[in-house]
């Protein structure tokens, strides 16, 4: 897949979760300038199901006390519009997690930005998830990696340098990593009997 | 020099307005200079609206000022009328924006160099926003086009020390410079360019979004000669309306005196203001927006009017090259006005890619050892 570039941003579909007849407008128009497709959505109703690619939420327009927020949440970045700067309506608009923010009343400069900021927060975050699950991965692996190497210090009466260096030379050979070796040695309960491995 | 020449052009839209049949009004025109003090134009703009109370304000040559003015013009609801062609990225419901957006102005000029000239290009300029933008554009048409940006060289806004650059430009001796230096800069520049390039025995193809004929004047008559220059407008531009308007102005300046693009368009921008207000029978800042909207203005650089979509001006791209007699010959323009695109949000790499694809190939047998093969 190939990131795109958090500037361009025709053709992407923004979902408006506003009330403001003027706001809406405002924000409309400058999503029609930049070539973006445009859905709406009333805030007094829970998320609609719809795949897109940005949301332009009035924070205002959601009541604090609604189960609404979390149903909000971990859907597409969220552009919050923020009247009201009090701790009870900020906190509840931190668990929304916003991505980016713009505050009232709206002027026609501004937007741009949001939705750059907006879609780049989105794809720094998609990679740390990324990144993270490769780190889980690895983490998950150590404790096979350790049980083979275990193994091979008994099966050949190697020290734990010695039978890690023997493991990592035997994957490089096989053309595989440690972590799938270590787990066929765990399998066949010794080194796996074979030459040479292509893939 | 670029703000005198506006207002010689706005003062003589006044006059020509005031003395006209065809307008039942007259401008009564108030006048503040910042002289190019970024902190002044906020100060004489709530000054003009506040104490002179006007409605409409015509003016601002660098985006820095057009940015300290447009937050009061929203506050209170005027209207800024805004000559200069600019970066782009920007579409205030109070500034009409008369000047080029960057799809009617580089975009053009860019695709010209890569079909013409070079895949590769040296760029140079001013360490500022219109340099910093030009240059984003730049880089990314030339590299989709499977081109390259050789350097990037900044140069203060006002400083004229330019013969490190010159050096290394007639080192490095690139297929092409993009010249978005602005104002003494430039013409200090591309003095020093001509005489170690000729001296060289060099030519070093030029091209720049922002020369005109008062500043080819003042460059000199060799060094001003063979810059590809991307713009609106220019005196050469053939037909009634310009002949008439260049008579007019020489008939007023002086007959050694010459318009230039800046001063034309804000002419411009006082015509779509007077047309505007008879049109709506009211100077009210929603009515004459309205009016404004999609009213075509046979002007001086041929058939403007404004996109009610984004305030930016429908107008004609155009190429030409600076020749000898601080003119421009026109060599190519837009078959129809151009509609205005600020966000390069129509801005089709892939086309504009496939399209050079030829000339690069020629190119890279040219330079074979030097390209990049992505």
């Amino acid at each position: 897949m190939t990131k795109s570039s958090p500037f361009s941003v025709r053709g992407r579909h923004a979902l408006m979760v506003m009330r403001d007849e003027r706001e809406i407008s405002i924000v409309r128009r400058q999503l029609n300038r930049l070539g973006m497709t445009i859905s709406e959505h009333d805030p007094a109703e829970p998320p609609p199901g719809e795949a897109v690619d940005v949301i332009v939420m009035d924070a205002d327009s959601i009541p604090i006390k609604s189960d609404l927020a979390a149903a909000w949440k971990a859907g597409a970045p969220i552009i919050a519009l923020i009247g009201t700067e009090t701790p009870s309506r900020l906190k509840w608009l931190l668990e929304l997690q916003p991505a980016s923010f713009l505050i009232k009343p709206l002027r026609s400069a501004g937007l741009y930005t949001a939705l750059v900021v907006a879609f780049d927060a989105a794809q720094r975050k998609m990679d740390d998830a990324a990144y993270v699950e490769r780190l889980e991965d690895r983490i998950r692996s150590r404790r096979v990696i350790f049980a083979a190497v275990l193994q091979i210090m008994r099966s050949h009466g190697l020290s734990e340098t010695d039978a890690f260096t023997l493991v990592r030379q035997t994957a490089m050979r096989h053309r595989t990593t440690i972590e799938q070796l270590s787990a066929e040695i765990i399998a066949v309960g010794g080194m796996p009997n074979r030459t040479t491995r292509t893939a | 020099m670029m703000a005198g020449e506006m207002r010689k052009s706005a003062l003589m839209a006044v006059d020509e307005i005031n003395s006209s049949d065809a307008y039942d009004f007259a401008f009564a025109p108030r006048l503040r200079d910042p002289g190019g003090v970024v902190a002044g134009y906020h100060t004489a703009c709530a000054e003009l609206i506040r104490e002179e109370q006007v409605d409409h304000i015509v003016g601002c040559y660098t985006s820095a000022s057009r940015k300290q003015v447009i937050p009061i013009v929203e506050r209170t609801d005027r209207l800024l009328w805004h000559p200069a062609r600019y970066e782009g990225f920007e579409s205030s419901d109070n500034v009409i924006y008369v000047g080029a957006a960057p799809n009617q102005h580089v975009v053009p000029l860019v695709k010209h160099m890569l079909d013409h000239i070079s895949g590769d290009v040296f760029c140079i300029g001013s360490n500022y926003i219109w340099t910093w933008e030009m240059n984003r554009v730049i880089r990314e048409i030339v590299t989709s086009a499977g081109g390259r940006v050789l350097a990037e060289r900044l140069l203060e806004l006002g400083e004229t020390a330019v013969d490190h650059i010159v050096k290394e430009v007639i080192d490095r001796k690139p297929p092409a410079v993009f010249n978005t230096l602005v104002g003494e800069s430039s013409y200090a520049f591309m003095r020093a360019l001509h005489t170690a390039a000729t001296r060289a025995g060099l030519t070093v193809p030029m091209l720049s979004c922002s020369l005109c004929e008062p500043e080819l004047k003042l460059i000199g008559p060799a060094a001003s000669v063979g810059c590809v220059t991307s713009s609106a407008y220019f005196e050469s531009i053939a037909g009634a309306e310009n002949g008439a308007f260049v008579g007019r102005w020489k008939a007023r300046h002086g007959a050694d005196s010459n318009p230039s693009v800046d001063g034309q368009s804000t002419y411009v921008c006082v015509m779509l203001l007077a047309r505007a207000i008879r049109r709506a029978g009211s100077v009210e800042i929603a009515a004459v927006r309205r009016a404004a909207a999609n009213h075509r203005y046979d002007s001086p650089q041929g058939p403007v009017w404004v996109d009610p979509d984004n305030n930016h001006c429908f107008l004609t791209p155009r190429l030409a090259l600076s020749v000898p007699g601080s003119q421009f010959e026109i060599f190519w323009q837009a078959d129809a006005p151009v509609r205005p695109d600020p966000y390069l949000s129509n801005l089709d790499l892939t086309a504009i890619g496939r399209h050079a694809e030829k000339s690069n190939e020629e190119m890279t047998k040219r330079s074979h050892h030097l390209r990049v093969v992505k």
